[in-house]
């Protein structure tokens, strides 16, 4: 089977240098991409990362006694390519933050407290149709420390492999109605507002099952078409 | 439909997703992998040289004939069943990155490489180069005419290529975008 990969439009991707992001300036090249057509190498890649990897599974939240603080959430993805074809049985990676905000991580320091319930990571495959449903609690907001007020919104992190090398996607999901969206530096760093808008997840409305906990929906599309007999 | 936006990695990304021995790709499923075992490594800086801890690095390569373990490459049903082709590893606070696999035959028209992402705080979209072994025609190498050297690991001992990855600066490594 194979991939077609076509340039994307900039404007629905993030700028590489960021204003007030103070390692965008440090750590991204100066000298102009070099422009590639893609060849064999890039549109094949790992397929059964599950193979090599420890799956985590897809339910974070923790039961009972060991229940995580905050409020229980429940996320259904959809992972698809840009053909709108469910892109099943590849390797999804989520981390994110306590309802408090903070990370189990070195990194994080000490402004908000850990929840002994909680680690915040999950790692799980998509099923065939592409879909994969995170039960965890609604990770809480941050400050950045830059020194100029800088908070991160409520935020899930997501990696994701695909089909072929250039599907692998590294990407950040937001909460809808939040007011950091607006100011956050790396959400509006996508140019475009639409397609910062489908970088928000939609909120369900309680009409069916669950009813004990937030219900969220969210898509993401992985670059990558199938080849077509009509197309050269 | 329009792919979904990138963003960075952030400075938060679980330490037990670097799985132990994902930087070993010199076997797979309990086989060992056919061909010469070799160790790629290098060090990963920023514009001001400060080496970077705890970024990702993916490499994804062929088998010691030249064949994709993907169903794509026309060749895939000979790909050796010892060898996977993907491996991650994360920088030590030297910004040194280490992965043990094996030396890749030439794929068809191309030389022998090994694709290489980087993820990191900072970096907003993921950074895509290519390593060679040797300079030879290329269609990717040949993209870069004045800076080539740069994609070119050195062999710095039989079995050790190293390979250092200048995000921006001074011996700045080409990125491509496709
Ligand atoms: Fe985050």
């Amino acid at each position: 089977m194979a991939t077609i990969i076509r340039p994307r439009d900039e404007r629905t991707q993030p700028a590489r240098i960021v204003p007030g992001y103070p390692q965008t300036p440090l750590r991204n090249p100066r000298e102009p991409l070099v422009r590639r057509e893609p060849t064999l190498s890039e549109l094949t890649g790992p397929l059964e990362v599950a193979g090599r990897v420890k799956l985590l599974g897809g339910d974070i939240a923790g039961h009972g006694a060991a229940q995580a603080i905050g409020q229980l959430m429940h996320l259904r993805v959809r992972v698809l390519d840009e053909d709108g074809a469910p892109v099943g049985g590849t390797v999804v990676e989520i981390w994110q933050a306590n309802a408090a905000g903070r990370y189990i991580h070195p990194n994080d320091d000490d402004h908000a407290p850990p929840d002994p319930n909680f680690y915040g990571a999950a790692r799980l495959v998509t099923d065939e149709s592409g879909a994969f449903e995170l039960r965890t609690v609604k990770p809480g907001a941050y400050p950045v420390p830059t020194g100029d007020g800088w908070w991160r919104p409520p935020h899930i992190h997501f990696s994701v492999f695909g089909k072929v090398w250039l599907s692998r996607l590294v990407t950040q999901m937001y909460f809808p109605g939040e007011p950091l969206n607006a100011q956050d530096r790396i959400l509006n760093a996508v140019p475009d507002a639409a397609a910062r808008e489908r970088l928000v997840a939609r909120y369900v409305p309680p009409t069916g099952n669950p009813h004990n906990a937030l219900v969220f929906e969210h898509q993401i599309v992985l670059r990558g078409k199938a080849a077509t007999a009509e197309q050269p | 439909m329009i792919p979904t936006g990138e963003a960075t990695l952030g400075p938060f990304f679980p330490p037990r997703y670097v799985d132990a021995a994902a930087n070993d790709l010199t076997q797979f499923e309990g086989r060992k992998a056919q061909g010469e075992v070799i160790e790629i490594s290098g060090r990963v800086a920023q514009e001001d040289g400060a080496p970077l801890e705890n970024l990702v690095v993916e490499i994804w390569q062929a088998d010691a004939q030249g064949i994709f373990r993907h169903p794509a490459d026309p060749r895939h049903a000979q790909a050796d069943p010892g060898f996977f082709g993907w491996g991650r590893a994360a920088t030590d606070k030297d910004g040194r990155y280490v992965f043990r696999t094996i030396r890749p035959g030439a794929p068809a028209g191309r030389q022998p490489h090994v694709n290489f992402m980087v993820m990191f705080s900072g970096l907003l979209r993921i950074l895509k180069t290519t390593m060679f072994f040797e300079d030879g025609p290329d269609p990717v190498l040949s993209l870069v005419s004045n800076r080539r050297n740069l994609l070119i690991g050195k062999k710095a001992e039989p079995t050790l290529v190293t390979f250092d990855i200048r995000l921006r600066g001074e011996n700045e490594t080409p990125f491509f975008d496709d």
